[in-house]
């Protein structure tokens, strides 16, 4: 059932065996498994499944510097389905030596292996809606496609990873009626948990707090309860419930928001590629399951340990859009349009000083010189992006110059100072604000010009192609626009030791057994991957854990009654 | 025990046959509308009362696998009802389908509400389930099936014409469109529990119902794409629901009268693409869940698991043979 959450009774004090908090791609996951397993479930969604202003606005925050990371209220969305209302669709899996403890990547290590979390990977690509569980193009695209360049084939730089794309699916829209229907679920829109109520002594969770905007406030006293609020507003529960704890729940040595990550990316230097265009595959393919897949350059998992590197990966990319150098009229058309563009995806279209009145003609010029090809790609936008069920996931340029950038995508080093903190101000409804104060490191930019320097050499050795970057000017590639926006990780990290981490290997909050997190504020380190696929995994995995939990506890209860 | 089976010419009737014959204790008759040159085979419009209770002299039971029209099913059942009890005929077992639930939605047991709003179909087959209840009344034995969506080998319905569609484009993945469980069943396990229901003791003025789906059935979308790889119809599509209806409602009435039109000429040589069928499209979205315990556990059906029942059907629908088989199965719209 979905209903209002102002159509409970004020002062009310409702029960369920588990309360989800946050009704987005984890907490729906999370949901509907237990429910499946026939448990009650309580879902507390602070919007509805439209977007909806002053909601939206509980997310408004501060952030220590403006270049560095985007305010805490872009790229997540106060609504049923969650930020996945806005994502961009792109799934993979982290890999096996993503979970290891790794020497040289400090605070690394999960207390559960890649191998723990696999069983529930091909569930949560299902419920992504991104085809079979196959990322590697040998085996989940069509027999006979060729390479990411022909003959180019490395034991250092692999090249048949794959990465998988959602259509992007809307997790509210797609499962409202799943969860409308599944009988002992029940889903309350408008609910905002503004508190955490431990009893006393701090190591059991009392009651959560829930408020409305109209005024409602009613608790909720579950067995289990888990925070599925996203990477910054978990963060933000945890350390504004202080009536017991005064540091905040699962704070005790200070660990909560801290280890903040996001990823390290941006487009660098250029890979030409030699013989003809037709030898290179950098786009789209359609998996015969009807999925767009795209190749992706990595560093294997023992070159990684080698030469101690972080994960990173790498696309094939086209230029820097905002200059006009590139004589792309797609390209141009794209930059005066950026204004039509939402702040997520328009961000990587403004950069350095504003436009002049040449920059602009320039661009204007580029558009004009190429009309062709700027119809065609339009015509391609319209029918397999705007009017598609399942859109083509990004802009693609036909390859005319075997000229590219390389697009790379980095784990970026945990480090405590990181971090995401309370604010002097409150919200509407009397939280605190967050305030956010991302750092990366100079180890996080030397890993990642080390990854591209394995690929320069790779591609050298080939003979296949030639990559060429700036060094000194890597740190500025690909920090011109700050941290990459909407991965929030790592602020409830997972571990094994309360000192260094806030929940165990079950994502329970060490010091508060019926209390866990969902998400990927407990991603210990942060992957090459996005992370919307594995933190739905993760979900599943709690589901399970949690219905073992409460059939083990219900067990005795059944003997007894039949003694 | 002698049975007489009821539309034996048909998916399941014809595959009932052959499990019958396969049986120590059973001997069975096929009766149809058209004879067929066998020796255990009845020539019966099962319209008609009298004729019925002609056929059925000497037989123990009979097993009602009737498809056809609105009139041939109710008419079919209330004659069938009254031609057994003239005739002595102890038990029958009756063919229903999930169908008598209409509109309903989530998990759906026997004891659900009947609904008959959702068409000609369903409403038919709520007036035949009424015929078995007026034979228990009057001290027959009746035992119902209601199946799902009946796929394995020979099924039109649910697999060639879908394997089709999927060649086509026309069918693929259909996100919320799609979102409904496909409550399939194997031809093989309907008549596993036709053959169970047979000998189900039954106690006086009580019918057994059993709702009959694998209960690993997937949802539409799952079955669709499933069935696409199976018979190669790559790579799958995404469609959603407004492209869906306009096949339906533009595509659809065309076709239809076209297909008459053959018919009336007497053309079987043209092969027209399938219409789709508006109705179906309300089917694949609805979320109803076929609660199947009662036939794991009280009839003690075994299911052929989904991916068995999926290589079945993938098989015989890319056989030379089988695009070009129609049965009397694919003038039904509705399960």
């Amino acid at each position: 059932m979905i209903r209002e959450a102002d159509s409970i009774p004020n002062g009310s004090r409702l029960e369920a065996d588990v309360c989800v908090v946050g009704g987005g791609p984890a907490g729906i996951a999370l949901a509907l498994s237990l429910s499946d397993q026939g448990h009650a479930v309580l879902l507390l969604e602070s919007g509805r499944l439209e977007p909806h202003a002053p909601t939206q606005d509980l997310y408004e925050g501060e952030v220590a510097d403006e270049q560095l990371h985007s305010p805490p209220g872009k790229y997540r969305q106060r609504r049923l389905g969650g930020s996945s209302a806005i994502w961009g669709g792109r799934c993979m899996p982290f890999d096996p030596i993503d979970f290891e403890t790794r020497a040289h990547i400090p605070h690394s290590g999960w207390p559960i292996s890649y191998e723990d979390l696999l069983p529930y990977y091909p569930r949560a690509n299902a419920l992504a809606e991104a085809g079979r569980f196959l990322y590697d193009a040998g085996e989940a695209l069509a027999p006979g496609t060729g390479p990411l360049i022909a003959g180019f084939d490395s034991e250092r730089v692999l090249s048949n990873g794959l990465e998988r794309f959602s259509c992007p699916t809307h997790f509210g829209n797609r499962y409202a009626r799943r969860l409308a229907l599944a009988p002992t679920l029940e889903v309350l829109l408008g609910a905002n948990c503004t508190a955490l109520r431990l009893q006393e002594g701090g190591q059991a969770l009392r009651e959560l707090q829930v408020r409305t905007l109209a005024g409602t406030q009613f608790t909720v006293a579950a067995r289990n309860t888990v925070l599925a609020t996203g990477g910054l507003e978990t963060a933000r529960l945890l350390l504004a419930s202080r009536d017991v704890a005064p540091q905040g729940v699962g704070n005790t040595h200070d660990v909560v928001g801290r280890y903040y990550m996001c990823h390290i990316a941006g487009n660098v230097g250029t890979l030409t590629v030699h013989g003809p265009t037709s030898d290179v595959r950098h786009g789209y393919e359609i998996s015969p399951e009807g999925i767009y897949c795209r190749r992706r350059l990595s560093i294997a998992a023992g070159e990684q340990q080698r030469l101690g590197l972080a994960n990173a990966v790498a696309r094939l990319h086209f230029p820097r859009i905002t200059d006009p150098a590139h004589r792309s009229g797609v390209l141009s058309g794209l930059f005066l349009a950026r204004k039509l563009i939402s702040y997520e995806y328009s961000k990587r279209l403004k950069d350095g000083p504003p436009p002049t009145a040449a920059v602009y003609a320039r661009h204007l010029r580029n558009v004009l010189a190429d009309p062709l090809d700027t119809t065609g790609f339009l015509a391609h936008w319209l029918s397999k992006r705007t009017l598609a069920e399942r859109k083509f996931p990004s802009v693609i340029l036909r390859n005319r110059s075997n000229r590219f950038s390389l697009e790379v995508h980095g784990e970026q080093i945990p480090q405590a100072h990181s971090r995401v903190t309370l604010a002097g101000g409150t919200d509407a409804l009397g939280m605190p604000r967050l305030k956010v104060d991302w750092r990366y490191s100079r180890a996080d930019i030397d890993s990642l010009g080390a990854s591209l320097d394995v690929m320069a050499e790779e591609f050298a050795r080939s003979g296949k192609a030639r990559f060429d970057y700036n060094r000194h000017t890597l740190e500025e590639d690909v920090m011109r626009f700050g941290a990459y926006g909407g991965h929030h990780i790592g602020t409830a990290r997972m571990g094994t030791d309360p000192r260094s981490s806030v929940v165990d290997a079950d994502c329970r909050v060490h010091s508060v057994r019926n209390l866990f997190v969902a998400g990927s504020a407990v991603f210990p380190t942060s992957s090459q991957a996005n992370p919307t696929l594995t933190l739905i995994a993760l979900s599943l995995r709690l589901g399970d854990f949690l219905s073992r939990q409460l059939r083990a506890e219900r067990a005795p209860l059944q003997m007894k009654e039949a003694a | 025990m002698k049975v007489l089976v009821l539309g034996a010419s048909g998916h399941i009737g014809a595959r009932l046959m052959e499990m019958l014959q396969a049986t120590p204790w059973a001997k069975a008759t096929g009766a149809s509308r058209r004879m067929k040159n066998t020796a255990s085979w009845l020539e019966v419009d099962s319209r008609d009362p009298r004729q019925l209770a002609q056929a059925l002299q000497g037989f123990d039971a009979v097993v009602n696998c009737v498809a056809g029209d609105a009139v041939s099913i109710a008419d079919g059942a209330r004659a069938l009802a009254q031609a057994a009890l003239q005739a002595g005929c102890r038990r029958i077992v009756h063919l229903s389908t999930m169908s008598v639930y209409g509109p309903a939605e989530g998990r759906v047991r026997e004891d659900a509400p009947l609904n008959p709003s959702l068409g000609w179909y369903g409403s038919a087959k709520c007036e035949a389930e009424a015929a078995m209840h007026d034979f228990a009344r009057h001290g027959g034995e009746a035992v119902m099936l209601r199946p799902g969506c009946v796929y394995g080998p020979g099924s039109q319905l649910w697999v060639g014409r879908i394997g089709r569609w999927l060649q086509a484009g026309r069918l693929g993945d259909l996100g919320i469109a799609g979102d409904g469980w496909a409550n399939l069943v194997h031809v093989d396990d309907v008549c596993q529990a036709l053959l169970l229901a047979l000998r189900l003791p039954t106690a006086q003025g009580k019918i057994p119902v059993f709702n009959l789906a694998a209960p690993d059935s997937p949802r539409w979308n799952d079955y669709f794409v499933d069935l696409a790889l199976a018979i190669n119809a790559t790579p799958v599509r995404r469609l959603g629901r407004r492209r869906l209806q306009l096949d339906a409602w533009l595509c659809g009435p065309p076709l239809k009268a076209a297909e008459r039109g053959l018919k009336l000429l007497g053309s079987h040589g043209v092969k027209l693409p399938d219409a789709l069928p508006p109705g179906l499209l309300a089917l694949w979205s609805q979320h109803i869940h076929l609660d199947t315990q009662a036939a794991t556990h009280r009839l003690g059906v075994r299911w052929t698991p989904y991916a068995d029942g999926l290589r079945d059907s993938a098989a015989w629908f890319t056989a030379p043979a089988a695009a070009s088989r129609h049965t009397l199965d694919k003038v039904i719209c509705t399960p």
